[in-house]
């Protein structure tokens, strides 16, 4: 009977047979592309296949490194040779004009260390070639690097490179956006929900309906909505003006209030049906019998009603949380250039720039983020579950 | 006071939710070009100029098309999926159904750049099959999350009495499980086609010109320039948001009553 309980409707072949295309679907459409965006901020094909005779030479030995350097700069056309030196550059400045001019007589100076010192006295520094060897292998943390603003110096130090704290500094607003957001959605959500599960009849099927609309109402669509609202000449400024409160219509759109109002507006069903469904599940009697001992119905509903209802603003928040960690459509929309989050430079990475490997690494920084998240709410979870099997 | 507080933050809350949809969209039937109050009028003008401009209409097919597409797709990935997880052992299906809920909480943006360059390099390239694909992975979790409640709900006594009147498991599960489970099926397919309708970021990633979707048209409006004709796509999209609100309200009451 047990057995055919947990499994009522089939064998273990049948489970098999019917995982077998989803998983294979899933593994090949989002899990393995997910994975490869890790290979791909760490991919330095673009300095690391064009130093394959380098790579190979012994490093003890400065005239096989010597011949390496030239032989491989030699075989590079004017364009390799241009975003080789470009990128070296990026690591110490006066790179790129050693490399196009030893790129470009490559064939003709001596093929040992003391030709190219010779051609040009810069080839005697090791850092130069420090910074070759670390750069030419076939991963590189570049990207990861600019993200965190952290620069590893020849000495092998950590150092914070100045202006570069560029990633960081969006980073700290994606998430100060975020608080912000599920801030104001609870506070907003909480009146709804609580209507919802606790109302008249016809107040909670009216607001329940509301609830249901927004929610299944697209999010551009809803942004949509207020970009018209918001607007130099859009309704609430004319309204405002009419009602004398301002005088010239102020500036609602394209600022950090725009972009907040907009995203709380999206995000609100999200902490809404969590906390309807946990309302819900407090029996009507408690507060009934609070009454009756003679606390006031607002003593009742801070003591005895809203302690039991924190399990359902926490499951609501950390959803709104996470999901505005990600958002792109709505700041890009509403929000002003100072309002951008994380996700709006993934995108622009890939589409203007087609810088990939910092696409790749933004979006690595936005998912661990996130996984780690989900990690902790789980964590919280149990640890509360546990609790309240030990009362 | 508590009456009146409980009050007026519901009102204001509720408001919130839905004030800024019921205001804007009658501006769609206003003839002037100015999207604001007091309404001069009212005309179908602006319904007509979408409904006849190439540059609207074109992106409203590719949209049906994509989304039809992936409604079979991710019903078929979806479905299969809950069906088998069902059958598992309680630890495969906490590690499985974790697998086909996951593309739920991944944000969108990382998805679409692993599946742009995924395609890119595999040479699915963009257009329309890529947007089915990618709206599938994203829509199937809706599909086995839909399908999974309704088997959930089935009760193993009626399976347990085809087996002893001499059924076999494959009559069992087209004759029984099946039916059973299908308005969960067709909840699903009604949450994956309108998951793909509404979809921006994948599709403004994996698109290309000619497969471009409404939601991309509007987007590019939306940060071009604010006119009537955005208005009227928005009101199109919500009319259909509610439409399928309302096939799926009726899904759920045909679900429950039977039972009751």
């Amino acid at each position: 009977m047990s057995h055919a309980k947990s499994q009522p409707h089939g064998s273990r072949f049948a489970a098999f047979l019917l995982l077998l295309i989803p998983t294979a679907i899933f593994l090949l459409i989002f899990v393995v592309p997910l994975g490869s965006i890790i290979s791909l901020s760490l991919e330095n094909t673009a300095l690391g296949s064009r130093f394959v005779t380098f790579n190979a030479a012994a490093e003890n030995n400065p005239d096989q490194r010597a011949q390496a350097v030239l032989q491989d700069l030699g075989a590079m056309d004017q364009k390799q040779l241009g975003e080789v030196a470009r990128m070296l550059n990026q690591e110490k400045s006066g790179f790129r004009s050693l490399i196009l001019d030893t790129g470009k007589k490559a064939k003709t100076i001596p093929p040992s260390m003391g030709g190219l010192v010779a051609f040009d006295k810069r080839w005697a520094e090791p850092d130069y070639w420090e910074i070759i060897s670390k750069n030419a292998g076939a991963i590189s943390w570049r990207h990861y690097q600019k993200v965190s603003g952290l620069k590893l110096d020849a000495a092998g130090n950590l150092t914070i490179a100045k202006g570069d704290l560029i990633f960081m500094r969006v980073m700290g607003r994606t998430l100060v956006i975020s608080v912000e957001v599920t801030l104001l959605t609870l506070l907003i959500s909480y009146p709804v929900a609580f209507a919802v599960a606790r109302g008249s009849r016809r107040t909670a099927a009216t607001i329940l309906t509301i609830v249901m609309v927004s929610f299944w109402t697209s999010v551009l669509v809803r942004t949509t909505a207020w970009v018209v609202l918001l607007q130099t000449n859009g309704l609430i400024n004319n309204l405002l003006v009419w009602l004398g409160i301002v005088r010239e219509p102020i500036q609602l759109i394209f600022n950090r209030f725009g972009a907040l109002v907009a995203m709380t507006h999206v995000l609100l069903p999200f902490a809404i049906l969590p906390m309807i469904n946990v309302m819900r599940t407090i029996p009507k009697a408690q507060s009934d019998a609070s009454r009756s001992l003679g606390a006031g119905p607002i003593e009742t509903f801070l003591r005895v009603y809203f302690p039991q209802t924190l399990r359902g603003v926490a499951v609501g928040g950390g959803t709104v949380f996470i999901l505005a960690l990600g958002f792109y459509i709505t700041p890009a929309l509403t929000g002003g250039p100072n309002d951008q989050m994380l996700a709006y430079f993934i995108a622009d990475f890939v589409n203007k720039t087609l810088n990939w490997g910092m696409a790749a690494a933004l979006s690595v920084l936005l998912l661990l983020i996130v996984i780690l998240l989900i990690c902790l709410g789980k964590l919280i979870q149990r640890m509360l579950a546990k609790r309240e099997r030990a009362i | 006071m508590s009456r009146l507080i409980y009050w007026v933050s519901v009102t204001f809350c509720a408001s919130f939710l839905i004030l800024p949809l019921v205001v804007v969209w009658p501006l769609a039937f206003n003839p002037s070009s100015f999207l604001t109050y007091p309404m001069e009028g009212f005309t179908f003008d602006w319904f007509a100029k979408v409904l006849s401009d190439p540059g609207w209409t074109r992106p409203m097919l590719n949209s049906v098309r994509v989304a039809l597409g992936v409604t079979v797709l991710a019903v078929v990935i979806g479905g299969l999926a809950a069906l088998g997880v069902m059958m598992t052992r309680r630890g495969t299906q906490i590690v499985l159904s974790a697998l086909f809920v996951s593309p739920l909480v991944v944000p969108s943006v990382v998805v679409a750049v692993a599946l742009a360059y995924a395609f890119g390099r595999t040479g699915v390239g963009g257009g329309y099959l890529s947007l089915v694909l990618a709206h599938s992975i994203v829509a199937a979790p809706l599909v086995f999350l839909s399908v999974m409640t309704s088997l959930r709900g089935l009760d193993p006594n009626l399976d347990l009495a085809g087996a002893s009147l001499g059924a076999s498991r494959i009559y069992r599960f087209f004759t029984v499980t099946l039916p059973l489970t299908a308005p969960g099926f067709a909840a699903g397919a009604v949450f994956a086609f309108i998951t793909s309708f509404d979809e921006v970021v994948l599709a403004l990633f994996l698109a290309d010109p000619g497969s471009s979707t409404l939601p991309i048209a509007l987007f590019a409006g939306l940060r071009d320039r604010l006119e009537p004709p955005i208005v009227v796509v928005a009101v199109l999209l919500s009319v259909l948001s509610v439409l399928f609100l309302m096939l799926l309200n009726y899904l759920q009451k045909r679900h429950a009553a039977p039972r009751s």
